[in-house]
């Protein structure tokens, strides 16, 4: 930030340094379709699109204000199920579809602004139970209160039915790509904002220290709700275009898993960053749609991943792409790249292989009795034969091994890329 | 005139052990005031009360003539009282600069806005630099401030402290744990930024004391039993015998 002064060129009252990453993000998300144009590539897209929306919304709680919630999907759910009772009133007709978003934005607010009231006046592990009670509470509701819910089957509806916008009735994927990307985008930049205003600075002292900034003047308990209700908005906005998405709305959209699966989202990107929740959002939607339609491990495999960030790299993905900066800034990042051939990707690969062991020991015991055939990375062969076997084992185990001995190398590399030589 | 804190018959019970036995104190505007005692007289308490971290059992607590009873720290503050902690207390994983800009937030009429954005204020970026400067910290205001060391950090608290322009500044034991260079600079500090305002401070250090204060009162078992000029403190035979003698002897 303060480097930023240094460059002259001014556009909307900021120097462009600053913009550029914006401004980057935004010709990304334009072009993207035309790499990635099929309709599951498209959905897939879109989904992300709201993952980011809603995990930057969790995260206002979890980063930047220090509340560690287990019931956010309730905010982004209940904002689903008011679009979709939307969709269906009669009244949808004279509603360009676009601004739906809001409406669920709208009643996200108003649900956090209930609940906060009550459970933000404590941090910490009340703050986390209470949580969880109205997570598991409104869970409970979807199967009890049939009328608004419609129980196991939902609630669905009909996106192009509302007012075609500018001649728009988004009934293409790619119609419905653009208007998630551009709420994605303006959401998001309207949540950085907010972390550089009073109220989302206080959210970051009262986070380290809430008896302080008690003595400077604020109440910790305004400030949580604060960035609660605030977050609860976006969090109904999130659901508002998942409504327009998949049509539909379930329990599934609300129960503790998915609260569950916001939490894991937001913690692998890292919650130290802004943009963490952006790249947690990105892998574990790829992780969940790409991986998971190959295989019906792809939860086993997140968690893996998930504990190993957890244990080994506490601030996340964001964490890990950070600490190349030091390397960077010294410019001696080059002379990573062999340490990470030698050792990074061993690594990777071994791990690969022990997932091929994985995969076929889980085709042998659940696979139909007599079918020995199966694929895996693009190789068919019978899981009846040694050598299936014997191939998968020796790639763990020299992956493995080659990833362990280069280490300490590794190590050392690391070391020297990331500290700056002694004052010559 | 009104005093800047006015303690009329005071008490803090915790269950059925009284702490603060009372206590009647009046400290003027624009004075410099320590508070001294032995260990366990109750000295933090009594500093809790008047901020608002307890509520009294009995008694009143008056800040400009306005009674405090009741009344959660924030409003306190708000009032135009500040205090420091003897355990230092800031923000650590914010950088220092921010540390000081939050604490300059509420006194400048930010409040809990969300449309205002705090980096393009220049005032509060010059305000914020103002007291980095004052507290010399300036080299530090990008690091977190967690990675300071111990004697940056308590300068750093009494940056935060003064930063809102409360005119009662309350600091408890500023120069715990100093080496003597660190107190010199320390007591340095707090005669620089608490110019023209009142200072109340809980301290062990007699040195720091005597060089720092107008008035001195000496709490013993929860009771003020002596308040004066360092002088007649000193000359004070209750005191002497109660406390000050076996300091001065350590010394």
């Amino acid at each position: 930030m303060s480097n930023a002064s240094t460059n002259s060129r001014i556009l909307f009252g900021q120097p462009v340094s600053v913009l550029l990453p914006w401004i980057i993000a935004a010709i990304i998300l334009l072009i993207l379709p035309v790499f990635l144009g099929s309709r599951s590539q498209l959905t897939i897209l879109s989904q992300m699109g709201i993952t980011i929306v809603f995990a930057l919304a969790y995260n206002m709680l979890l980063g930047q204000g220090g509340m560690l919630s287990f019931g956010h999907a309730v905010y982004m759910g209940l904002g689903s199920f008011m679009c979709l009772h939307v969709m269906n009133a009669t009244w949808f007709g004279a509603l360009p579809l676009p601004l739906l978003p809001l409406i669920g934005g709208f009643f996200g607010l108003i649900f956090a602004f209930i609940i906060g009231s009550f459970s933000t006046r404590k941090a910490g592990t009340v703050f986390a139970m209470i949580s969880l009670g109205i997570g598991e509470l409104f869970a409970a509701l979807v199967l009890i209160v049939t009328v608004f819910f419609g129980g196991e089957e939902g609630i669905s509806g009909y996106r192009d039915e509302g007012l075609p916008f500018f001649g728009i009735e988004f009934i293409s994927n790619l119609e419905v790509y653009y208007l998630i990307s551009i709420w994605m985008f303006v959401a998001v930049v309207l949540m950085y904002l907010f972390s550089r205003t009073p109220v989302g600075r206080m959210a970051n002292a009262v986070r380290d220290n809430p008896e302080r900034a008690e003595f400077l003047g604020y109440s910790a308990r305004w400030v949580r709700f604060a960035s609660f209700t605030v977050s609860g908005f976006f969090c109904g906005v999130a659901g508002g275009l998942s409504a327009i998405l998949f049509e539909i709305a379930t329990e599934t959209d609300l129960n503790v898993t998915a609260s569950g699966a916001i939490l894991l989202i937001t913690f692998l990107g890292g919650v130290g960053f802004f943009w963490g929740p952006i790249i947690g959002a990105i892998v574990f939607t790829l992780l969940a749609t790409v991986l998971g339609l190959q295989t019906h491990l792809w939860e086993l495999y997140l968690g893996v991943v998930f504990v190993g960030v957890v244990m080994f790299f506490p601030a996340g993905l964001s964490g890990i792409i950070m600490s190349h900066v030091p390397a960077l800034k010294t410019g001696k990042l080059g002379t990573l790249v062999m340490p990470y051939i030698t050792c990074v990707l061993p690594g990777v690969i071994g791990g690969l292989g022990i997932a091929a062991l994985v995969e076929m020991s889980f085709h042998v015991r659940s696979g139909a009795a007599d079918e020995h055939e199966m694929t895996l990375f693009w190789i068919d062969f019978s899981t009846h034969n040694v050598l299936p076997w014997v191939v998968p084992l020796v790639i763990a185990v020299v992956g493995v091994g080659l990833a362990v001995r280069n280490a300490p190398a590794f190590k050392a590399a690391w070391d020297n890329a990331s500290t700056l030589p002694e004052a010559a | 005139m009104t005093s800047a804190l006015e303690l009329v018959n005071l008490r803090k019970s915790f269950g059925q052990t009284e702490i603060i036995r009372g206590v009647d104190l009046s400290i003027p505007k624009g004075e410099r005031h320590a508070i001294i005692g032995p260990n366990g007289a109750g000295k933090s308490t009594l500093f809790n009360l008047i901020t608002g971290r307890f509520p009294q059992t009995a008694g009143v607590v008056e800040l400009n003539g306005q009674d405090l009873a009741g009344k959660a720290p924030y409003e306190i503050n708000r009032l135009g009282l500040s205090r420091s902690f003897q355990i230092t207390n800031i923000f650590p994983m914010m950088t220092v600069f921010e540390n000081v800009r939050c604490s300059l937030l509420w006194s400048r009429g930010y409040k809990y806005s969300f449309w205002n954005l705090v980096a393009r204020s220049n005032d509060l970026t010059e305000a914020a630099d103002a007291i980095l400067e004052q507290i010399n910290l300036t080299a530090r205001r990008e690091l977190p401030a967690g990675v300071l060391s111990y004697a940056e950090q308590r300068a750093l608290e009494i940056g935060i402290t003064i930063a809102g322009g409360a005119n009662v500044i309350m600091l408890d034991e500023p120069t715990a744990g100093m080496s003597h260079s660190e107190t010199d600079y320390i007591v340095e500090l707090i005669r620089k930024v608490t110019e023209n305002k009142t200072l109340v401070m809980v301290e062990h250090d007699m040195g720091v004391v005597f060089g720092l204060a107008d008035r001195i009162s000496v709490l013993v078992y929860g009771e003020i039993i002596a308040t004066g000029a360092p002088e007649e403190v000193r000359a004070n035979p209750r005191v002497q015998e109660a406390y000050l003698g076996a300091a001065m002897e350590a010394h």
